[in-house]
């Protein structure tokens, strides 16, 4: 199941599911991502929205990226 | 109006009754302007001393003491003090009160409870029927009362299990030699029998809610407990909206036509997709204050039914933060005098 739609978020990196009442916090470029999945942003968008915010180059960006989509995918966020 | 509503369970101590969180709720509805009567076993039960939430506590005799000592006491209160309505809240007191409902009716005392064939229907050997019913699973489950039928049960059900007692207590056993010594602790402790029952993966979460005896709710909320003390009970939790575990409440208020508070009890797991009913409880749980304040006052929601007041049905948030403390209270000594030479303050 696809919680991360209604997963509620704030600046500051809290995540708050309704449907569990489960709560994580992230870091800022976790918090980009999760934005950028909940917008369906493509993986490219969100790698590039990366490197601009961040000041680090896409292969960074893009392994950034694919370390966090498997920490969503162990706690089954994602 | 105002209204004199006697209220049981004021024992706010570590294993807390559900009566000051109601007398709470029933409160803050300011239109009913209520006058608050506790009904105490012991004089030590801090609601006694708690005058900002109870107006008057009386000790009342135990239920399993018969009925007769048990309602010429409420009788007796309402000569002397006034009682228009009871909200009884703990387990041992329910049956008196269910059977004995019109009774007290007719002698101006109101009650809004279930019948005793509703009230039947949260025994453990009614949850799978019941769970099936209202859209949900329910662990598989057998009811003990020997050695040889706690060994059939295990091996029916596999190991783990949940060994638990028909009202108190539970707990997980990994091997045979545990769920034996578990069988004996329940049964030393609580009596038979005793329930095996299989471990279901998920999240423990709630419902407390109310039926008005017609089909419809008077209000509910879902939570999930997020940290809880040794005795099992909540200490800090949050508001959630699980659309399956409410659907079943109110699938169970329309489906049994439940009439008064309740709450149900599931295990979640959201990675299947599955509710599995654990438990149903025919009252208020000790923390349904949660529930008033996050907008929904089920308690006076009861009352209003009751005396044909209008009713306001309010959704809620999910997210809201829930937490109990302690706190301390210092008071003459002559008020526990009075509590015991009297009877009542």
């Amino acid at each position: 199941m696809n919680r991360i739609s209604q997963i509620a978020i704030n600046d500051e990196g809290f995540l708050f599911d309704p449907l569990t009442g489960e709560s994580f916090t992230v870091n800022q470029t976790g918090l980009e991502i999760i934005k950028g999945l909940k917008e369906s942003k493509s993986e490219e968008e969100i790698i590039e929205s990366l490197t601009e915010n961040f000041e680090i180059d896409e292969e960074t960006a893009k392994r950034d990226f694919t370390d966090f989509i498997e920490k969503l995918r162990s706690y089954k966020i994602l | 109006m105002e209204l004199k509503v006697a209220i049981s369970g004021i024992n706010a101590v570590d294993n807390p009754g559900p009566g000051i969180g109601v007398a709470k709720s029933i409160k803050e509805d300011k239109e009913l302007n209520a006058k608050i009567i506790g009904l105490a076993y012991d004089a030590m039960e801090p609601g006694i001393y708690m005058d900002w939430i109870i107006d008057k506590a009386y000790i009342m005799p135990y239920p399993s003491g018969g009925y007769e000592a048990y309602i010429e006491r409420l009788y007796y209160i309402k000569q002397t003090y006034g009682l228009d309505f009871v909200m009884p809240v703990l387990d041992a007191e329910l049956p008196i009160y269910i059977k004995y409902q019109q009774e007290l009716e007719r002698n101006g005392i109101k009650t809004f409870l279930p019948s005793l064939e509703q009230f039947k229907l949260r025994g453990k050997d009614k949850l799978e029927e019941i769970a099936k019913n209202i859209g949900i699973d329910s662990p598989k489950s057998e009811v003990v009362s020997s050695y040889e039928e706690l060994t059939k049960a295990i091996e029916k059900i596999g190991l783990p299990i949940m060994v638990k007692g028909a009202f108190y207590k539970a707990y997980r056993a990994y091997t045979f030699q545990e769920a034996t010594s578990y069988f004996n602790k329940i049964v030393a402790e609580w009596g038979y029998p005793v329930i095996v029952q299989q471990v279901v993966k998920g999240e423990e979460m709630n419902v407390v809610a109310a039926g008005d005896g017609e089909g419809n709710s008077l209000g509910m909320v879902g939570i999930k407990k997020m940290w809880i003390t040794e005795l099992g009970k909540i200490w800090t939790g949050v508001t959630i909206k699980n659309k399956k575990m409410l659907n079943a409440a109110e699938n169970f208020i329309k489906k049994y036509k439940w009439k008064g508070a309740f709450e149900l009890e599931c295990i979640v797991d959201i990675e299947n997709d599955k509710v599995y009913l654990i438990e149903i409880n025919p009252r208020f749980p000790a923390w349904s204050y949660f529930s008033t304040g996050v907008g929904v006052n089920i308690a006076s929601n009861i009352i209003r039914k009751a005396f044909g007041l209008d009713i306001d049905i309010k959704d809620y948030e999910a997210g809201k933060l829930y937490v109990r403390y302690t706190d301390d209270l210092i008071t003459d000594m002559d008020k526990f005098q009075k509590i015991i030479i009297r009877g009542e303050n």
